[in-house]
């Protein structure tokens, strides 16, 4: 039985699951092969994404190739209706944008009782709360593919310390996510996101986009795309170093926040923002968040210290900071895309999505010869989607000549 | 109820505290109105002034009419289009005292016959979006026009109506063209429309621009920001102009420049901005790509041809701002907001610092109707208002501007 917020939403849900479905060609094709060659039937998968259309439609093509799916995700990333209209499918759905954090962990307890055999997760959640609170659902777990930057991170931790017990797939690490999902699926919605939200203009404003990420070279790119002055706060002298190459202003966040009409924080990392970088922020100034966490600065704390919290537009918050000094935050300081928006272009799910479920796909067949840690997918699997979309949309590449084959595995000198 | 709520007619005074959070944003985000009309506006100029505002009724507009109002004007307001109307800002403006006629989605009926009210109230001075009061004040009410002290208008399309009825012998009183003021045309027409409508067509069918065929039809300042903030999110763009100088701005600009049919065939979205009717019209319909998207930011709801689409295709309402429509020979498209202007009716309209600077040309406009005598027909916004607006603007960002050096020519 699935816990949503109310059954009576799921006709807008599926009407936004269905156009979601028309623009995923890829995942349509991987969905083909999958009832075909039957791989996925039977098998148990848990899905763990914010739920909306196109993560609906990622459960739902694999529900139709045959797998017991389940899907839950916590909070504010939650579309009520995409959930309801995915219940509605028989897609077992445990999310709620409302929820609790007791509920949270409830859906969680729901998901591992339903013993998956494949975990397609975000930000390592689910395999973070079966390693600490139910090991035993790892004895038949045959691993997890994770989506986020964030969770691979989490996932390495995990296995430096030796604690990882099932094989992990990065396929987050895999350069037909990354390059496109994180760079401009990132870019554009967090962007679109914040403009839509705020109503404000962006030509001749400065934005500081702290972290120089896939995610952050995205955001930074779409934000000269519309007319914005950029500046990259880094701690990576390599990725800084990028940043002034690709004509950024690189400062450190402090500096940058005093100057900043807009600050977007895309470092994966807690306390991006802190005390003191806040303090500089200018009245008027506008944060939001587009990292793989949620605390990338402390909502929390800010609104203990605001003297005066009001919401001034839909998902736009104010908080007076000091009698003459107010900042705006969007979306809560969730992942605004998703917060304040409804995620990535479905295009640019359809290139992630594919690859998830080929993930899927994988584990189920291979994943007894993998030992417990963080692999990549095959190249071949990788290059599949990219190939699939290319083909897609009708674009051919070159092939490698026999003598460049040659001359590029080769090593002795030419004559 | 109050007598302005027993004059106007609006969908819900209910929505006030809404329509009341959207205006303070914008009250927020315009220190150039706020300033000029602290300093201009308060001379008792517009004192007792009948003053009928028609743009499209959103919180930007909402607070030039209760500008205006303060300043000491009898305001009226009404719709310049029915479809981009938003009930919450003008039940805040009932409740503010404005009077109002207008609701979201009126029928064509209930639209004249707001405008109609609004022409009843003999109207000194209309601040006004495609010309739309001014040309039904002349045609139904020219026992008014008398009244009529002076227009200020909005619009590229606008001007070209007012300049037609000056051709004509009609405009029998001052008409101030706003949109060619430049801190109105460079600004609202090209970065207001060109973010605005992008992101609108963005949010309203959730696909991405990158590597996506835009195809941008009309190349005036609107065309040009819509380019522009296309290739800004990783988009190609082809530009469709009838006018040579241009379309030769597109080529040199790094833009395809293409027949309309050309450029249809591979474009993934279609963009309208010709402020004419019938921009993509029945006869291109066989051009389209199977899956393309439609959206019109030009003024006319028409540039679009809605009725052929709907008279060739079958339509199906895919997501709320989303038609489809279906081609007997299996191809498809996508028409966004009905083929409205797709930023304000699928939106919110430009950004608020756009409107802050476009209506303070139109606020200025209005007070220099009411001070100053001017000639009947066509008429400039005064250069040094402009100025003065642009250098407020800077002002307000902390802007310093160098000084002439040097001994001169």
């Amino acid at each position: 039985m699935s816990i949503v917020e109310d059954p009576s939403l799921a006709p807008r849900g599926k009407q936004k699951i269905e156009w979601a479905s028309l623009w995923m060609p890829v995942l349509e094709r991987v969905r083909q092969e999958l009832v075909e060659d039957g791989s996925v039937r039977g098998r148990r998968i848990a899905v763990i994404l914010p739920v909306e259309p196109k993560t609906a439609y990622l459960a739902l093509m694999l529900s139709e190739a045959g797998a017991n799916v389940a899907v839950a995700f916590p909070g504010a990333m939650v579309q009520d209706d995409v959930a309801a209209g995915l219940a509605a499918r028989g897609v077992e759905v445990f999310a709620r944008r409302a929820s609790t954090p007791e509920e949270e962990r409830e859906y969680f307890e729901q998901i591992l009782s339903r013993r998956p055999e494949v975990v397609i997760d975000d930000r390592a959640d689910v395999i973070r709360f079966a390693h600490t609170t139910h090991p035993e659902v790892l004895e038949t777990l045959l691993g997890a593919s994770e989506e986020t930057t964030s969770g691979v991170v989490a996932l390495r931790a995990m296995e430096n310390e030796g604690l990882l017990r099932v094989p992990c797939i990065a396929a987050n690490d895999s350069r037909s996510k990354y390059l496109f999902d994180n760079r401009y699926g990132s870019g554009q919605s967090t962007i679109a996101a914040v403009l839509d939200s705020t109503n404000l203009l962006l030509a001749g404003k400065t934005v500081l986009v702290v972290g120089y990420g896939w995610v952050g070279k995205g955001v930074a790119l779409r934000a000269r795309g519309m007319r914005a002055r950029v500046i990259v706060s880094e701690v990576d002298p390599f990725a800084a170093l990028e940043a002034y190459h690709d004509g950024y202003q690189v400062m450190p966040a402090a500096g940058a926040c005093a100057v900043a009409d807009f600050v977007m924080t895309a470092t994966g990392c807690r306390g991006a923002l802190g005390e003191s970088e806040i303090a500089h922020l200018k009245d008027g100034a506008v944060l939001a968040n587009t990292g793989g966490i949620d605390d990338e600065f402390d909502m929390e704390r800010l609104r203990e210290q605001a003297i005066e919290i009001r919401e001034v537009r839909p998902n736009v918050v104010e908080l007076r900071l000091a009698e003459d000094r107010s900042i705006f935050v969007v979306g809560d300081g969730k992942c605004v895309n998703l917060s304040a928006g409804e995620g990535h272009a479905i295009e640019i799910m359809d290139l992630t999505f594919a690859l998830q479920a080929l993930s899927a796909r994988y584990l189920l067949l291979h994943a007894h010869e993998l030992a417990p840690g963080v692999h990549m997918l095959p190249r071949e699997i990788d290059e599949q989607v990219v190939r699939t979309k290319l083909d897609v949309l009708g674009l051919r590449i070159d092939t490698l000549t026999s003598e460049q084959e040659a001359f590029l595995t080769s090593w002795e000198v030419p004559v | 109820m109050t007598s302005v709520e027993t004059r106007s007619r609006i969908a819900d005074i209910s929505l006030a505290p809404l329509g009341e959070q959207r205006i303070a944003w914008v009250a927020r985000h315009s220190p150039v109105l706020a300033r000029l009309a602290r300093e201009r506006l308060s001379d008792g100029a517009l004192g007792g002034r009948r003053v009928a505002v028609v743009v499209h009724l959103e919180a930007k507009t909402a607070y030039l009419a209760t500008l205006l109002a303060a300043a000491g004007a009898e305001v009226v307001v009404a719709a310049s289009n029915a479809g981009t109307t938003q009930d919450s800002v003008c039940s805040a403006l009932v409740q503010r005292g404005i009077e109002v006629h207008a609701t979201h989605g009126a029928s064509s009926d209930e639209f004249e016959a707001d405008l109609l009210a609004a022409a009843d109230v003999g109207p000194e001075i209309i601040v006004d979006d495609g010309a739309e009061l001014t040309a039904r004040l002349l045609e139904h009410r020219p026992d008014r026009v008398e009244e009529l002290v002076g227009v200020t208008e909005e619009t590229t399309t606008g001007v070209a109506r007012l300049r037609a009825l000056e051709s004509a012998g009609k405009l029998t009183f001052p008409a101030i063209a706003a949109n060619d003021a430049a801190c109105k045309h460079l600004f609202d027409n090209r970065y207001g429309t060109g973010q605005t409508t992008l992101s609108a067509i963005l949010r309203l069918t959730n696909m991405s621009a990158a590597g996506k065929n835009v195809c941008v039809v009309g190349y005036g300042f609107v065309g040009r920001g819509l380019a522009q903030y296309a290739e800004g999110l990783g988009a190609r763009v082809a530009v469709v102009e009838v006018d040579p100088v241009s379309a030769l701005e597109a080529h040199i600009e790094g833009h395809r420049v293409a027949r309309l049919e050309d450029a249809l065939s591979d474009a993934d979205i279609v963009i309208t901005a010709t402020g004419r009717t019938g921009a993509l019209a029945r006869d291109v319909f066989a051009q389209l790509k199977d899956g393309a998207v439609l959206a019109n930011a030009g003024h006319h709801d028409r540039e679009i041809d809605v009725e052929g689409l709907e008279a060739e295709a079958e339509d199906t309402e895919m997501r709320p701002g989303v038609t489809r429509f279906a081609f007997g020979d299996g191809r498809r498209c996508y028409l966004l907001s009905e083929g409205r202007l797709v930023n304000i009716a699928g939106a919110d309209g430009h950004p608020v610092e756009i409107m802050d600077l476009s209506f303070s040309v139109q606020a200025l406009a209005a007070h220099h109707l009411a001070s100053t005598e001017l000639p009947h027909g066509v008429q400039e916004f005064p250069a040094e208002l402009d100025r003065e607006i642009a250098r407020t603007k800077l002002a307000t960002l902390g802007v310093v501007l160098d000084e002439t050096r040097g001994g001169g020519l």
